[in-house]
């Protein structure tokens, strides 16, 4: 410090700060680096050598791109893919216009809104593993409710819920004798359908709240004028709601297919061993089997980790381009 | 017969439809000022009455025979002897605004029973005695409340012991490891946050914007890619089911980072100039100014980081093996997988994962809803 003090006043707060800042951030910069930053390259390193369970950099060697050239012709990751693919394209847009209904009639003149919001926010609060723990009991073929509902209320046959490995259009047209053998027609199996149902059920309230967010900021001026044009309730939700509030459903759409092509908990939980006939098991479920359980191929994991870090990053890259600044984060 | 081969919901289908029909046809009726249509439509809806009690009679039949005791059935009798109630009025007194008002929260109730059915199912069947939990048709109202469920899920696994001396394994020790786990990782992200978060936002340094890059892109990267690099990396450390490694890696959140960034950008830089003129230094200022000012963002950033540190599975289940340093989603997990048809036990154990869960949601329930519909975090 007696080296500052021939240095100018002005340049020395400089300087000074410049220290004080470094140490503000330090403790969450060398967290941040040593937990998000350098795996994200070590990531790479792993997934071009042939590291298993507990081997060191020394102990493997350099096989540059193989584990991600078998990723592409193992059949069981292609399933998977697959897989994920019908969670994703079955579950966020059911889930989207279940919400946005759900949200339209809580943002309309209505008594007790705040319970509403609070019952249909609930299941989105409580944790993964617990509620796909009451579902699996829900699709239990013997004593769930879900079979008891269908054979008494509605008096169709039993279903096998999530010990069904074929797939929900497969099985619909199956009377009329049409049979459908591509995976992704074939739809989900009633399996990975139930885990969707699930899913679609807990996150129905995380969805409404956004909405929620977008609908009370359209101005209701607009509405107004649309009553005295005499637009009828579908000409204004056409016309006026879904363009303005446009901006918020592509924004949900996008992260919540990022977090679609995560997912993992209830499957786990709800369909061990990766379901009937492989048809529940996700992409970082695989990743999980092959890193984690016997000899824990983890270079292949890190290899399938990155193809899903890319499906993701073109997500990322998606939104960024058509949204540009128009998601506000914080206030 | 139609009605001997038609079933409960069919029939209730069938009728909210005719009512629907009918009450389309009346107010088109009305609009174009076809008044000769109304008694046309007067005998319609008196000959689909008729029908209606011929039908309902054989409903309640079936529904006394087919489920004996269960209510459930009786219940949405009701629910529809109203709701046509509901429509008549609406059609006979032309106020088409009674009927969508009444649809409006009937929509809203019946999905809220939906939304509600399955918490009801869990905590009801925590409740059971195991026969009753499993039997079918099911029982809607437990017959006797049995509390000591709620005892043999928290001593489950009490046949396997840690420690020194020896003690047994029950949920006490998730809930422990959980608790110890989730407020220390909470407490120090808000620090380390805070501290990063007004550099950023309030200081100039060499590199600022670089870093701040940084931040904004380690946002994009999941989680899941990182799970096999940070495993090594653990091991590598030393810290392999340990606290450690459940702690430490989740002590920063660059998410946290960048939402304390923008609150406390709105922070006007003239109270800085009067602290300073008091004679504060930065430290001081941002302990007794800027965190008290922030404080939604503090409850906003604490639910959120506490809440995935509760829920996080994966993490856990990779970087710990020992069972006393099961978390409780991990430890969850393993009961589900060795209690096979013990719902009733999973039950009790599933809402005692839930209480802590919910406590917090109803107390904080503003900062929760505010914090999603401001940010859009997802899981």
């Amino acid at each position: 410090l007696g080296l500052l003090r021939n240095i100018n006043p002005q340049k020395r707060r400089v300087i000074r700060e410049n220290f004080e800042a470094y140490a503000y951030i330090a403790p969450a910069a060398i967290i941040i680096f040593a937990f998000w930053v350098f795996p994200v390259f070590l990531s790479v390193v792993v997934s071009l050598r042939n590291w298993k369970m507990l081997d060191t950099f020394d102990t493997t060697s350099w096989v540059g791109l193989t584990n991600y050239v078998r990723a592409f012709n193992d059949d069981q990751f292609i399933k998977v893919l697959i897989n994920t693919f019908n969670y994703v394209v079955w579950s966020v847009p059911a889930t989207l216009i279940i919400s946005l209904a759900v949200a339209m009639l809580l943002n309309s003149r209505i008594r007790m809104r705040p319970v509403f919001r609070t019952v249909y926010f609930l299941p989105y609060v409580t944790t993964w593993v617990a509620i796909s723990i009451v579902w699996r009991y829900f699709y239990h073929p013997q004593f769930g409710l879900g079979n008891h509902v269908l054979l008494n209320y509605f008096h169709v046959g039993e279903l096998k819920w999530l010990l069904e490995p074929r797939g929900v259009i497969e099985m619909l047209v199956a009377p009329l004798g049409i049979r459908i053998s591509n995976p992704v027609l074939a739809g989900p199996s009633l399996s990975m359908f139930s885990v969707i149902m699930t899913s679609i059920w807990r996150d129905i309230g995380f969805f409404m709240i956004i909405f929620l967010a977008g609908l009370q900021n359209i101005d209701q001026a607009y509405y107004e004028a649309a009553d005295i044009d005499g637009a009828s309730a579908w000409q204004k939700f056409r016309h006026i709601t879904f363009p303005l509030l446009s901006p918020v459903t592509f924004f949900l759409l996008i992260i919540s297919m990022i977090s679609a092509w995560k997912i993992f908990v209830p499957m786990f939980i709800m369909t061990p061993e990766g379901g009937p006939d492989n048809t529940t098991a996700t992409v970082v479920y695989y990743l999980w089997e092959k890193g984690f359980r016997g000899t824990g191929l983890l270079g292949y994991a890190a290899a399938i980790a990155y193809i899903l870090f890319v499906i993701i990053l073109l997500l990322t890259v998606i939104q960024n381009v058509f949204l540009g600044k128009r998601v506000q984060y914080g206030d | 017969m139609i009605i001997e081969t038609t079933n409960l919901p069919v029939t209730i289908a069938a009728l909210i439809v005719s009512v629907f029909i009918i009450f389309y046809l009346t107010r088109l009726a009305q609009s174009r000022g076809a008044s000769w249509a109304m008694p046309f439509l007067g005998i319609v809806a008196l000959v689909f009455l008729l029908v209606f009690a011929v039908v309902s009679a054989r409903v309640i039949e079936r529904c006394v025979r087919n489920f004996g005791g269960n209510n459930f059935s009786l219940f949405l009798y009701v629910i529809l002897i109203y709701e046509l109630a509901v429509a008549i009025y609406s059609i006979t007194k032309k106020e088409g605004r009674v009927f969508s008002w009444h649809l409006k929260y009937q929509i809203l109730l019946v999905g809220s029973v939906i939304m509600m059915l399955p918490f009801y199912w869990m905590v009801s069947s925590s409740l059971k005695t195991f026969t009753e939990a499993i039997a079918m048709p099911p029982d809607w109202i437990p017959s006797k409340l049995v509390w000591q469920n709620f005892v043999e899920a928290w001593n489950a696994m009490s046949a396997i012991t840690y420690g020194d001396p020896p003690r047994p394994l029950t949920m006490g020790r998730y809930f422990h490891v959980s608790i110890v786990t989730g407020v220390s990782a909470t407490v120090a992200t808000l620090i380390t946050a805070a501290l990063a978060a007004y550099a950023f936002a309030k200081m100039r340094f060499y590199g600022r914007g670089l870093f701040f890059y940084i931040v904004l892109a380690t946002m994009m990267v999941p989680g899941q890619v990182l799970l096999i690099p940070n495993y090594i990396l653990i091991n590598r450390l030393g810290w392999y089911d340990t606290y450690l490694a459940l702690i430490v890696p989740w002590c920063a959140s660059v998410f946290v980072i960048f939402l304390m960034r923008q609150f406390f950008m709105t922070i006007p830089d003239d109270l800085w100039d009067a602290a300073q003129i008091d004679g504060s230094g930065r430290f001081r200022y941002l302990w007794t100014v800027v965190v008290p000012l922030s404080k939604p963002v503090f409850i906003t950033s604490a639910i959120f980081t506490f809440l995935a540190n509760w829920n996080s599975l994966l993490w856990p289940l990779i970087m710990t093996t020992s069972p006393q340093m099961r978390t409780l989603m991990v430890g969850l997990q393993t009961f589900n997988q060795e209690a096979g048809q013990d719902f009733h036990l999973l039950m009790a154990a599933s809402s005692l994962a839930i209480v802590p869960v919910v406590i917090i949601f109803f107390f904080l329930q503003r900062y929760f809803i505010q914090g999603i519909a401001r940010t859009g975090l997802k899981d």
